[in-house]
């Protein structure tokens, strides 16, 4: 078995997710990663899939495919996240809505509870999901995405207590901005709005949100579980 | 390749043995088609139940060579329409598997 630690990346092909697998490759890592669309990360250490988290029978596999390569997955990052244009609540139909939930809500859970499975077998393991400054904002036009990242805070805080019996953690990291194509989606008004109200507005580096991946999956953390990590945002 | 239901109750006491190894249980279980794996008199609790399908899956993918699947809904439906029982037992589990790999 390989000794380099695997680590899964959701939503790796772009972004944050992107940015992350990169990172992981030069810390020595294996990483799975997966996105609705191709990537272009060219590594032997680099395994991508093209799923739509969305979707539990296309997870269910993929996560399988890992293991059998794999055989264990020590920490898992779900990334995959749609961010949908700024409307008000009032003019938001099903068919924008229901893809933010898909994606967000249902994506992360099919894909926390298939790696669960995985490291509750193992008896380890480091799960970190992603929220959003958009949380603790309450921005006008936000509100299909922020309630569907609120969700992933509340859900991820009962895995925590769900798998602490098996020595595995499950953390959130609330990013501010990061200059990507899903932040872009939210549009130059909410982004700007938003960025009056951070404690520190510049946009994060990626190095930034590693460094909190990095503490969550330290062996020094295994008893930190269940926890936000606000960058950017005091809250 | 199909699971007879003998068969597949070998596998599920090779899991438990596996499970009591691994410490996931706290006693050694004597596994007939009556011992109950979920629901009341269960030596598993919710995680262990969890940990015991997910090892028996991995048991069946290396019996049959394909890629098996147990959707704990499907095996629930399965009991309440063969049983209706407020609980699942071991013979139960191994006539599902009998009836899920009929066909590969």
């Amino acid at each position: 078995m390989d000794k380099k630690p695997i680590i899964v990346i959701t939503g790796a092909s772009k972004g944050i997710g992107r940015g992350m697998a990169e990172y992981y490759l030069t810390k020595g890592f294996l990483v799975a990663g997966c996105s609705r669309g191709e990537s272009t990360l060219n590594s032997e250490d680099y395994m991508h899939s093209q799923i739509d988290v969305g979707n539990e029978r296309e997870v269910r596999k993929w996560i399988r495919s890992i293991k059998k390569v794999y055989k264990r997955i020590d920490a898992l990052v779900c990334m995959a996240a749609y961010a949908p244009a700024n409307l008000l609540l009032t003019m938001t139909s099903a068919a924008h809505l229901e893809p933010v939930l898909k994606t967000n809500i249902a994506g992360t859970y099919y894909v926390c509870g298939e790696v669960a499975k995985i490291m509750m077998q193992q008896r380890s393991g480091r799960i970190i999901t992603v929220s959003s400054m958009a949380v603790g904002l309450h921005e006008v036009g936000t509100s299909a995405y922020a309630c569907s990242k609120s969700a992933i805070v509340e859900m991820t805080k009962i895995l925590a207590k769900e798998l602490a019996p098996v020595g595995v953690t499950c953390n959130i990291i609330a990013p501010s901005i990061y200059q990507s194509e899903g932040v872009d989606a939210l549009g130059d008004e909410v982004i700007e709005r938003a960025r009056e109200k951070l404690t520190f507005k510049n946009n994060l580096e990626i190095e930034e949100l590693c460094h909190v991946v990095d503490f969550y999956i330290a062996p020094e953390s295994k008893q930190i579980s269940g926890q936000v990590t606000h960058l950017g945002l005091v809250c | 390749m199909q699971v007879s239901k003998e068969k597949a109750m070998e596998i599920i006491a090779d899991v438990f043995e596996s499970l009591f190894r691994t410490e996931s249980i706290e006693s050694k279980v004597d596994v007939n088609k009556e011992t109950v794996v979920l629901g009341p008199g269960s030596p598993l609790d919710s995680i262990g139940f969890v940990t015991f399908i997910t090892e028996l899956e991995d048991r069946l993918i290396d019996e049959t060579d394909d890629d098996i699947y147990l959707i704990i809904n499907d095996i629930h439906e399965f009991n309440i329409a063969s049983y209706t029982d407020q609980f699942l037992a071991v013979g139960v589990v191994a006539e599902f598997i009998e009836k899920l790999t009929e066909e590969l």
